[in-house]
């Protein structure tokens, strides 16, 4: 498996190539995942990190977010499972639509809701636990698992979903430091994935990885889509968005300024900030 | 050693330097009449002085192997002084310590040969009831403090108490619990009145342990916790806990020690006297029941201070310096078992 990613990687690095996905799936999009209306963050009152995000994500899509450095694409993905509500004096305004209410506005349930909207952060970040229990801990802790037969099912079934399963399988006793960043980041895949999401958010999941665990966790993220999820990926690799999203949306300085098909935003951006930054010239 | 690499990293040095500075070379040679410095400069690359920078390497390590020297002699002189008291203790009390019959009988109050079993006990009972009110308090506390406590100023107050607390004098803590617990609460002279009043000097720095352990598990673990949708009392629970736990034990067990060691704070509260222990009673009211927290209970290092300043026995040197054996030979103990255990728990809870 390694060596065929490696000879993509190669095939892929020359130029900006669309994934194989993209041109057939933007057709037939899914049912609504989650919808943004005018959302935006204040980290303190005086200025606003994020105004006015309107953006619809469909399940068994990936959807990825580019930007500047700085643009508010972390603190956007932060809205949609409320982690900035973890932050002391920030504040979101406007809607966020998630299964018929308005998770910004209405009273919810934070931690059911953390449980479908899963997220998978910057740095691989398994707890310091054997690789079994940091799969295990969040199903049990919901009270998923009616047996510990049915846990080790559940675990097995997200290590695969993750693709992992078959790298970890004869040491899941085994500490999760012990493996590679990459299986790292799908440990961590596995442990969100494991609670049944219908929504996941991953905040440049690759950027401490090498080429050949990038594209492990790309075809990963293309799999769960596949299997009916939202998968929203930050990322700052331009062929990275163009390789595994079927929409992507350009933030810039607080704002979301363009959103559309993968295919078109690379092809045919109607923006000049996007055409700059597409074509290399700042970010 | 240190001086051979010295050596090396100045004759790299001068390599590179050799490489870098070609061009410049070459231009002066060539005769344009401008300065190496400006040709450097015009070309982009850093003026490169090669004998400021072979000296400042050989300065450096001339610098380091001067800290290094002296630094280890600060550390050999630490070690060779507590090895000294150590060996020393120990020594003029190994005949009374490795005695059965010394660590078992009760002190005589007249004539020689007497022992410290009681004292030896009390200790032990003190430390532990000490331990079993002021760990889940601590806990508590630090946990409120480290993942729930907003930031204002009672927070703030909070701390600042902690703080002053651990400062105090344990005299004071022994005369402030003589105050409220023996005199107040009208308790007596009692084992209780000491482990309340060794908690009080215990609290604040076991909750200093437990903050830092806990402040010290990175953050991105309490991200992961909550962005599963777990409470922040289970990734607490479930997640920090089990990363901070090597710490925090290895903390509570130092703190044993001290809590063993201390007399100031029990002199006025836990008593001067031990009576006779009867360990068939289980009688809780009988003064002679180990087990009853309302007698009065001398311990080790009160019993060191109490027949040194007032003690009539003939041995009196002896029995002390085999008491202060004892007591050394515990806090040792606990050390290593603190080490050890750390260690152990640490590869136990991650797996590793
Ligand atoms: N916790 C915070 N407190 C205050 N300001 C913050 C916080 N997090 C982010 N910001 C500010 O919000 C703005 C957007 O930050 P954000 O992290 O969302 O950017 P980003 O698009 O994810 O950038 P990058 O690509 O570098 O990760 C920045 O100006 C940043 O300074
Ligand atoms: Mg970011």
């Amino acid at each position: 498996m390694a060596t065929d990613s490696l000879s993509n990687v190669a095939a892929s690095t020359a130029n900006i190539s669309l994934g194989e996905h993209a041109a057939t799936r933007t057709s037939a999009l899914g049912e609504v995942a989650i919808k943004t209306e005018d959302v935006g963050v204040f980290y303190n009152e005086k200025s606003q990190a994020l105004r006015n995000v309107s953006l619809t994500f469909h399940r068994g899509e990936v959807a990825a977010l580019i930007g500047p450095s700085g643009c508010g694409k972390s603190t956007f993905l932060r809205c949609l499972n409320l982690m900035n509500l973890e932050i002391p004096h920030c504040r979101i305004v406007g809607s966020i639509h998630y299964h018929g209410s308005d998770i910004v506005n209405d009273k919810i349930n934070m931690f059911d809701l953390r449980k479908s909207i899963g997220m998978v952060f910057q740095q691989p970040n398994p707890f310091r636990k054997s690789i079994y229990d940091n799969v295990a801990l969040a199903i049990s802790r919901h009270g998923m698992a009616s047996s510990k037969a049915d846990l080790d099912e559940r675990v097995e079934r997200a290590l695969r979903a993750a693709v992992l399963w078959d790298e970890v399988k004869d040491d899941l006793n085994k500490s999760a430091y012990a493996l590679s960043g990459g299986q790292q980041q799908r440990l961590c895949i596995a442990r969100t994935l494991a609670l049944d999401p219908d929504v996941l958010l991953m905040d440049e999941p690759c950027s401490a990885l090498d080429p050949i665990a990038t594209r492990a966790i790309e075809d990963t993220a293309r799999s769960i889509a596949d299997s009916g999820i939202s998968v929203i990926i930050v990322t700052h690799n331009m062929q990275q968005a163009a390789r595994v999203s079927d929409t992507t949306s350009f933030f810039y300085l607080g704002e979301m300024v363009e959103t559309g098909p993968t295919e078109r935003i690379f092809s045919n951006p109607s923006d000049d900030r996007l055409k700059g930054y597409i074509s290399g010239q700042f970010g | 050693m240190a001086k051979l690499s010295a050596k090396k990293a100045a004759q790299q040095v001068k390599a590179q330097v050799a490489k870098a500075s070609s061009p410049v070379a070459s231009a002066e040679a060539a005769g344009l009449g401008v300065s190496a410095a400006s040709v450097a400069g015009a070309v982009g690359a850093p003026t490169i002085d090669t004998q400021r920078i072979v000296a400042h390497v050989k300065k450096a390590g001339a610098q380091s192997k001067v800290a290094t020297a002296i630094l280890s002699v600060i550390a050999a002189l630490i070690c060779a002084l507590l090895a000294a008291i150590v060996i020393y203790i120990i020594g003029s009390g190994a005949e009374k310590a490795f005695d059965i019959a010394f660590l078992t009988k009760p002190p005589s109050q007249f004539r020689a040969g007497g022992g410290i079993g009681p004292e030896l006990f009390n200790s032990f009972y003190l430390l532990v009831l000490t331990l079993v009110i002021s760990i889940p308090l601590s806990l508590g506390a630090a946990i409120f403090l480290v993942e729930y406590a907003p930031e204002n100023w009672i927070t703030n107050a909070i701390k600042t108490a902690i703080e002053v607390l651990s400062s105090l004098p344990s005299i004071v803590v022994g005369l402030f619990g003589f105050l409220l617990f023996v005199l107040q609460m009208n308790w007596g002279f009692s084992i209780m009145s000491g482990a309340l009043a060794l908690t009080m000097f215990n609290i604040p720095i076991l909750v200093r342990v437990i903050q830092q352990a806990l402040e010290a598990v990175p953050r991105d673990q309490r991200d992961a916790g909550l962005a599963l949708g777990l409470t922040r009392w289970e990734t607490t629970v479930h997640i920090l806990l089990p990363c901070a736990m090597p710490a925090i034990i290895t903390g509570v067990i130092l703190s044993a020690g001290r809590v063993f060691g201390e007399a100031a704070a029990l002199i006025y509260t836990a008593g001067q006297s031990a009576p006779a222990l009867d360990f068939t009673s289980f009688d809780l009211s009988s003064p002679s029941c180990p087990w009853n927290v309302w007698r009065p209970a001398e311990t080790l290092a009160v019993h060191i201070w109490k027949i040194n300043s007032e003690g009539v026995v003939p041995d009196l040197t002896a029995v002390s310096n085999g008491t202060a054996a004892i007591l050394v030979i515990c806090i040792l103990a606990f050390n290593l078992i603190a080490r050890f255990v750390g260690r152990r728990l640490s590869r136990k809870l991650t797996a590793e």
